[in-house]
């Protein structure tokens, strides 16, 4: 029983090592809520790693496309996001009007927008360690495209 | 016996689980701030040292713009260093190295860079002032500060604007330090401006819409 013990703890630390692994980045959270007469609710929580990962596998052609125009931004994007990692929680912007509210902020650090209106909802929070390393990803796979 | 044996081997088990969903937890709570979780912020600010530790220090902007006859509000806060670094970066149109190039300096035949020299070295004073019918403009240095105050009466003064810019000394000279290359240097700018302290810089009243933009350490929009 003392082996069994021995087992349960490897395979319970490695399912937890994996869990932290997975969460280490933190979550993509998307919540999207549409009111009126054909109500929608759509929710998805997913693990930050998944996004570099989904883009390794995508293929490569299509991502230095979408790096052509991204191109000449791509040392502007760098500093940005590395500032926004630095400074503190903060809302950047709010708008306010009559029925709507647009907030975007940098939470724990991760970039929220929150967009709400008479009919929708809208919460997205991306991890800004994930928009660092999608954007590393499609840099890649231009510098890539290019030397072939 | 049997009893005794599952009683001794099951111990290691359970600590094991315990162990392990106490590994889980703290992963688990780690977690939880990159999820956006409001309730939980307090948590990943106490973690996050260096972001308090730059917090000292970091200078904001802000832009608040209000109409009242609409509801409308617009806020927007931006930290001077991350502006100080971006823009830099930034090669587009005239703006290169964190410099606009500006292609005329000389305006309907009125030099702004002497004007400016000239300003540099003034006492304190009014300098212009222009009255029309409906408008009224003044320029004016003040405490190391170049104010500028326009108001423009329509029908009725309800109906007018009153716009007033203040800008410290210092950031002007940044400004203006490479205009002999017909340039003006942004990026110095904003690094004189995160050290001359609280400022409101610009405020435009009208009847119905007010818009301020000001400089301080609170990254809220909060006046």
């Amino acid at each position: 029983m003392l082996l069994a013990g021995k087992v349960a703890l490897s395979l319970v630390g490695t399912a937890v090592a994996g869990v932290g692994l997975i969460c280490s980045e933190g979550f993509v959270d998307v919540n999207v809520q549409t009111r009126g007469a054909d109500p929608h609710h759509i929710h998805i929580a997913a693990p930050a790693l998944v996004v570099p990962a989904a883009l390794h596998f995508a293929a490569k052609r299509d991502l230095a496309r979408s790096c052509h125009e991204l191109k000449e931004w791509l040392p502007t994007v760098r500093v940005a996001l590395d500032e926004l990692r630095r400074v503190n929680d903060m809302a950047f912007v709010e708008v306010k009007q009559e029925g709507q509210h647009v907030l975007v902020k940098k939470q724990g650090g991760s970039i929220v927008v929150d967009v709400e209106d008479e009919n929708d909802t809208v919460h997205i929070s991306t991890p800004i360690s994930t928009i660092q390393s999608s954007i590393e990803q499609i840099a890649a796979a231009s510098s890539a495209d290019q030397t072939q | 016996m049997n009893t005794q044996t599952t009683g001794k081997s099951s111990k290691p088990v359970k600590t094991s689980l315990a162990v392990a969903a106490l590994l889980a937890l703290t992963i688990g709570l780690a977690a939880l701030p990159a999820t956006g979780a409001a309730a939980f912020a307090p948590t990943a600010s106490i973690f996050n040292g260096t972001s308090a530790i730059a917090g000292n220090t970091e200078r904001y902007l802000h832009v608040k713009v209000e109409d009242a006859e609409n509801g409308e509000s617009v806020n927007v806060n931006l930290p001077l260093s991350l502006a100080e670094k971006i823009l830099p970066t930034v090669n587009h149109g005239d703006l290169h190295h964190g410099r606009v190039k500006v292609h005329d300096l000389d305006v309907d035949g009125v030099d702004l860079r002497a004007i400016l020299d000239a300003l540099r070295d003034a006492e304190d004073g009014e300098f212009v002032t222009v009255k029309q019918k409906d408008q009224e403009v003044h320029v004016a240095k003040s405490k190391n500060n170049l104010i500028v105050h326009c108001t423009e009466n329509k029908d009725n003064a309800k109906r007018g604007q009153k716009v007033e810019v203040t800008v410290p000394m210092k950031v002007v000279d940044a400004l203006m330090s490479t205009m002999k290359d017909n340039e003006l240097d942004v990026v110095a700018a904003i690094h004189a401006l995160a050290e001359a302290g609280d400022a409101v810089l610009v405020t435009v009243q009208d009847a119905s819409q007010h818009v301020r933009v000001w400089v301080d350490s609170h990254s809220g929009s909060a006046e």
